[in-house]
């Protein structure tokens, strides 16, 4: 009886738990590449500061942001494709090779919801040996 | 408008309290069951509503027949008269949605109908067990339509919500199939219900809910539609 009356209770308000789940249709990955002034060089040093130059390109996709971090710090953000930031000896823990980490998000063309709302990316990472000199440092 | 409300609900008070000279005794009416609605704006407003998302979702369900009930109090005049007043409640609602492995985007909309009214019913047949009556109701017809839609993408989120409210007047009319056991008589009950269709306002401003193609026209509910209920009458002496 309660199981009924329960039943003829939750028939009064409408309700419908259907729902169209999808299994997106992927396109071609967007085609990126990118290059900075830091890649022909072998453990640059930097005694004062440095000047890193970036430019990204993608075809078939958005660009959508990019970062740079040093030192578990993020030394320089953007979403532009062309660009240039410092880096400094400061920004280094200590003296000595320090990694700089560079990565730029793209669209993923997966078709999905997160990627329709950018909420899904590819990721590029670059990554630089920089040699910090004691001399440098202030 | 307004005014016909208050004569329609003033006209069911008045005949719930006609002189009992000619009342042989009165009752009650308790009915359940299923009705149609022809919704059409509010269909066309879910189509509208799927068209913005930027996946292909679909509709799920689209205001499909569902529950009615009422709830009756009658006086017997003259062995083949019912006359009476009473409260009616129909719901629906409809849903289009979503979902792929990074979230799901959905909007649902429900509907509810809340009816008072005057109610009128005739025997035609009488047979010792079965009576066989047409009945009818009008009624001042309060729809209460509620929209939300909401998205969820990985960890991220949002809800919007929205509540209209339409007042039309509405009738209908039916046939009733009672089986007498004393006191009591079971039965069903099957009818057509006409809605003359209400503006829908927002709760909060009272901004009418435009037709996003048209913004000269206001969109309406429509409870129009067929019903079929079984029913319980109970009698007093």
């Amino acid at each position: 009886m309660a199981i009924l009356l329960l039943a003829g209770l939750s028939s009064c308000f409408y309700t419908d738990s259907d729902m169209y789940f999808v299994e997106p249709v992927a396109d071609d990955p967007p085609v990126f590449s990118v290059g900075t002034n830091l890649d022909t060089l072998l453990y640059p040093e930097v005694f004062d500061s440095l000047e890193v130059e970036y430019i990204a390109e993608i075809t078939g996709g958005e660009f959508y942001y990019f970062y740079a971090r040093l030192a578990g710090s993020v030394v320089f953000e953007s979403d532009s494709t062309l660009g240039s930031f410092w880096i400094t000896s400061f920004m280094a823990d200590s003296a000595g090779i320090d990694t700089l980490y560079m990565n730029f998000y793209y669209s993923t063309n997966t078709n999905s919801l997160g990627d329709k709302f950018g909420y899904e990316a590819l990721v590029e990472e670059l990554k630089y040996a920089i040699d910090f000199k004691p001399g440098g440092k202030k | 408008m307004n005014k016909h409300f208050t004569y329609l609900i003033a006209l069911a008070l008045l005949l719930l309290s006609m002189p009992p000279a000619r009342a042989q005794k009165g009752g009650f009416i308790l009915t359940g069951g299923i009705a149609s609605f022809r919704m059409t704006d509010m269909k066309y407003l879910q189509e509208y509503i799927l068209s913005t998302y930027p996946v292909e979702g679909r509709i799920t369900s689209s205001f499909p027949p569902y529950t009615s009930l009422s709830l009756t109090g009658f006086k017997q005049y003259y062995d083949y008269l019912r006359v009476g007043g009473g409260y009616s409640y129909s719901t629906t609602g409809g849903k289009s949605s979503y979902q792929d492995y990074s979230g799901q985007i959905v909007t649902e909309m429900n509907a509810t109908s809340h009816r008072l009214g005057a109610y009128l019913s005739y025997v035609i047949l009488d047979g010792d067990w079965l009576d066989l009556s047409l009945s009818g109701r009008l009624d001042a017809n309060y729809t209460s339509l509620f929209i939300e839609s909401h998205y969820r993408i990985y960890n991220a989120g949002n809800r919007i919500t929205n509540q209209y409210r339409s007042i039309s007047p509405s009738g209908c009319i039916g046939v009733e199939l009672m089986y007498e056991l004393n006191q009591l008589a079971l039965g069903v009950e099957g009818g057509y219900l006409v809605d003359l269709k209400g503006n829908l306002k927002d709760t909060d401003d009272g901004d009418p809910l435009q037709d996003p193609y048209d913004r000269e026209r206001v969109l309406t509910s429509d409870w129009t539609g067929w019903y079929a209920r079984f029913s319980i009458l109970i009698k007093f002496r």
